[in-house]
């Protein structure tokens, strides 16, 4: 054979190959796992501080869920995380404490989604730099960057869709919560809903617990007195579900009125073991706060780029927004959730 | 050169001469994030309500009385102005102006009862408390969004670094400073919180002037919503929780007493100055909210007790 021939066999073998590589559907993810294959340099977070700022501080359910699940990450992490807030459910004070820790350039901003007014604050920490992640209820006005949390309607809908099939789709039934609170209202709107397509069912309105179980009591007593053929109480915030137990309890209604409230804080376990509340409808707190500062710590150290310059390319690589879902606690499956007694 | 030792008698000037302290410390501990245009800035922005609504309650403490009811007055002024514009398409001013003279009523209500009635003023404005509180969610319901843009801007727009309610906070900080030092009619509040029969001995109609007092703090109480409303542009039935303790203790720290008789307008702004740098200053170093009443509990007590010492000694703060 001469070498021309051999030349030219060899040149057709190599264009046959450099084709067939290039026609090689996985190509790209070749090419993306030798980049992510190569060494990264180790990412320096002993500087890092994440801020979650919250609307009331010393609240029980916010500190045993979100703040324990978000200085638990910061655990695993070696990073460090702080709670801010005020010690008093207050709108305006939470605003005051995200505006002020703006100029301390905190890592990231982890903020409790309350009330639309909030949507200002969140911008200008947004316009200052920080990456901004909402949780709770979304600030749909706000330029966020992602938001974890759960659709209130939703948690008024399947409460109102429980409590329908609990009283058999007749009877009186009574709202219990805090008034005048966006998510909250939105909740009663999905219970409404709901009970609106039962023409037996007759909705007493809304009625304020003033975010106290003695006062979501002496509310339920006062319900349960002027209607003694209540049947049922559905309570939308977390000091609601104690208060609405105690009034039935001492109304010897137990059984009789039915009762279905949000979260699942250990009173709230303990009265359905004990068949005071039928049904909890409970938020995933922990992931809200979890993934929402894992998601400050992706974006702030770039752990998924999307494209080789995304704050150039006007993108954040982390979720817009994530509903973390809902859970029901009933009877059947309390042990799951409060295995110690 | 000896400076006059009765200055440090004036709780006017003790504060000033605290915040100072606290400014300079701060300042050297915080390198770049306490002592800047941006920090202080929002540090006044945040504390302008309070002052705002705090004139008019120092006025009410120099005259014997005080108005539980401020912070339910902010969220309904707010809240009902921004009724009349998002669902009514009222006019931006005359939204205000019919606020505000919703406001004035509730002041001539609180002070009618209090002064012809004789209801303690702990009760009346206790009562009112819950009655504008009301009056506020039935307004507002969930909070009024999307209000309007001419609106916003009363409490958005900025103007020499600072937004808008720092200049409102400073004009009526002004403005009733010299009407309580230089008028006769402010200085009244003095004698009528001083000795009240005396008061009505030498001529002076103090039924009136406790009435007018009231209507002052609540109109004020609905100017700082309304400017609330403005700058988060957004009305909110809950604001203004828990703001009427907050104001008291600020005017207390600015040198009034629960008795009356004595403290100046200018002491309500360094009172809620020194509140606000204190919140300031737990939020740069990282306390938690636990500690933050803590902190401001104490520093109350210790403010009251001085000026119960000096009094024992007869030389109370002016």
């Amino acid at each position: 054979m001469n070498i021309k021939i051999l030349f030219y066999r060899l040149l057709i073998c190599t264009m046959l190959c450099t084709l067939m590589i290039s026609c090689d559907p996985s190509k790209g993810a070749y090419y993306k796992d030798a980049m992510q294959d190569q060494p990264k340099p180790a990412v320096d977070r002993s500087d890092d501080e994440y801020v979650m700022v919250t609307t009331f501080v010393n609240f029980p359910m916010y500190v045993n869920h979100d703040q324990e699940a978000f200085h638990r990450w910061g655990r695993k992490m070696g990073v460090r995380t702080t709670v801010l807030g005020p010690s008093e459910w207050d709108v305006v004070q939470q605003i005051a404490f995200i505006e002020q820790v703006i100029p301390s350039r905190p890592t990231g901003l982890l903020i409790n989604g309350t009330d639309p007014a909030i949507a200002g604050a969140i911008n200008k920490a947004v316009d200052a730099g920080i990456p901004t992640v909402v949780y709770d209820s979304d600030i749909v006005d706000s330029r966020r960057h992602a938001f974890l949390g759960t659709d209130w309607y939703e948690i008024g809908r399947l409460q109102g869709e429980a409590m329908a099939d609990l009283i058999r789709g007749k009877g009186k039934v009574a709202f219990v919560g805090l008034i005048g609170q966006t998510n909250m209202e939105n909740g009663y709107r999905g219970v409404q809903d709901v009970l609106n397509k039962y023409p037996d069912i007759e909705v007493l309105g809304k009625h304020d617990s003033k975010g106290s179980t003695e006062e979501a009591a002496k509310v339920a007593s006062d319900l349960i007195s002027a209607h003694p053929d209540l049947a049922g109480l559905c309570g939308f915030d977390a000091t609601t579900g104690p208060g609405l137990g105690l009034a039935v309890k001492e109304a010897g209604k137990v059984g009789q009125v039915k009762i279905t409230t949000v979260d699942w804080e250990p009173e709230h376990l303990r009265l359905v073991r004990e068949g005071v509340i039928q049904v909890l409808i409970g938020q995933k707190r922990e992931l809200f706060t979890w993934y929402g500062a894992q998601f400050l710590f992706d974006m702030v150290h770039d752990t998924n780029m999307l494209s080789s310059d995304d704050d150039a390319a006007g993108i954040t690589n982390i979720p817009h927004s994530v509903n973390t879902g809902l859970l029901k606690i009933t009877a059947d499956n309390i042990d799951q959730f409060d295995p110690q007694l | 050169m000896k400076i006059n030792s009765n200055i440090w008698q004036d709780r006017v000037v003790t504060l000033s001469a605290t915040i100072l302290v606290l400014v300079v410390v701060s300042s050297i501990i915080w390198q770049g994030q306490f002592a800047n245009l941006d920090n202080l800035s929002l540090v006044l922005l945040n504390l302008s309500i309070d002052a705002i609504v705090a004139v008019g309650m120092m006025v009410l403490l120099i005259s014997g009385s005080f108005d539980l009811s401020v912070g339910s007055v902010v969220a309904f002024a707010g809240g009902l102005a921004a009724y009349l514009m998002y669902y009514w398409g009222v006019f931006v001013p005359v939204a205000i102006l019919v606020s505000l003279a919703a406001c004035l009523l509730i002041g001539l209500v609180n002070g009618a009862l209090v002064a012809y009635v004789g209801i303690n003023p702990l009760i009346q404005t206790l009562a009112m408390m819950g009655i504008v509180r009301g009056l506020a969610l039935m307004v507002s319901g969930s909070g009024i969004q999307n209000l309007p843009d001419g609106f916003n801007a009363l409490g958005q727009s900025q103007f020499m670094g600072f937004q808008s309610p720092v200049w409102y906070m400073l004009i009526v900080v002004v403005i009733f400073s010299f009407l309580v030092r230089r008028t006769i009619f402010f200085r009244r509040y003095y004698y009528i919180g001083g000795n009240e029969k005396a008061a009505l001995l030498s001529g002076i109609r103090v039924k009136k002037m406790k009435v007018y007092s009231f209507m002052l703090a609540s109109a004020l109480a609905g100017l700082a919503g309304i400017i609330l409303s403005a700058r988060l542009g957004a009305a909110m039935p809950t604001a203004g929780q828990g703001m009427e303790l907050r104001v008291i203790t600020a005017v207390i720290l600015g040198g009034a007493s629960l008795l009356g008789g004595q403290g100046k307008i200018m002491g309500a702004l360094l009172g809620t100055i020194f509140m606000g740098l204190v919140a300031n200053i737990m939020i740069l170093a990282r306390i938690s909210g636990y500690w933050q009443q803590i902190i401001l509990g104490i520093i109350l007590i210790v403010a009251v007790a001085t000026d119960i010492i000096m009094k024992r000694r007869g030389t109370s703060p002016r």
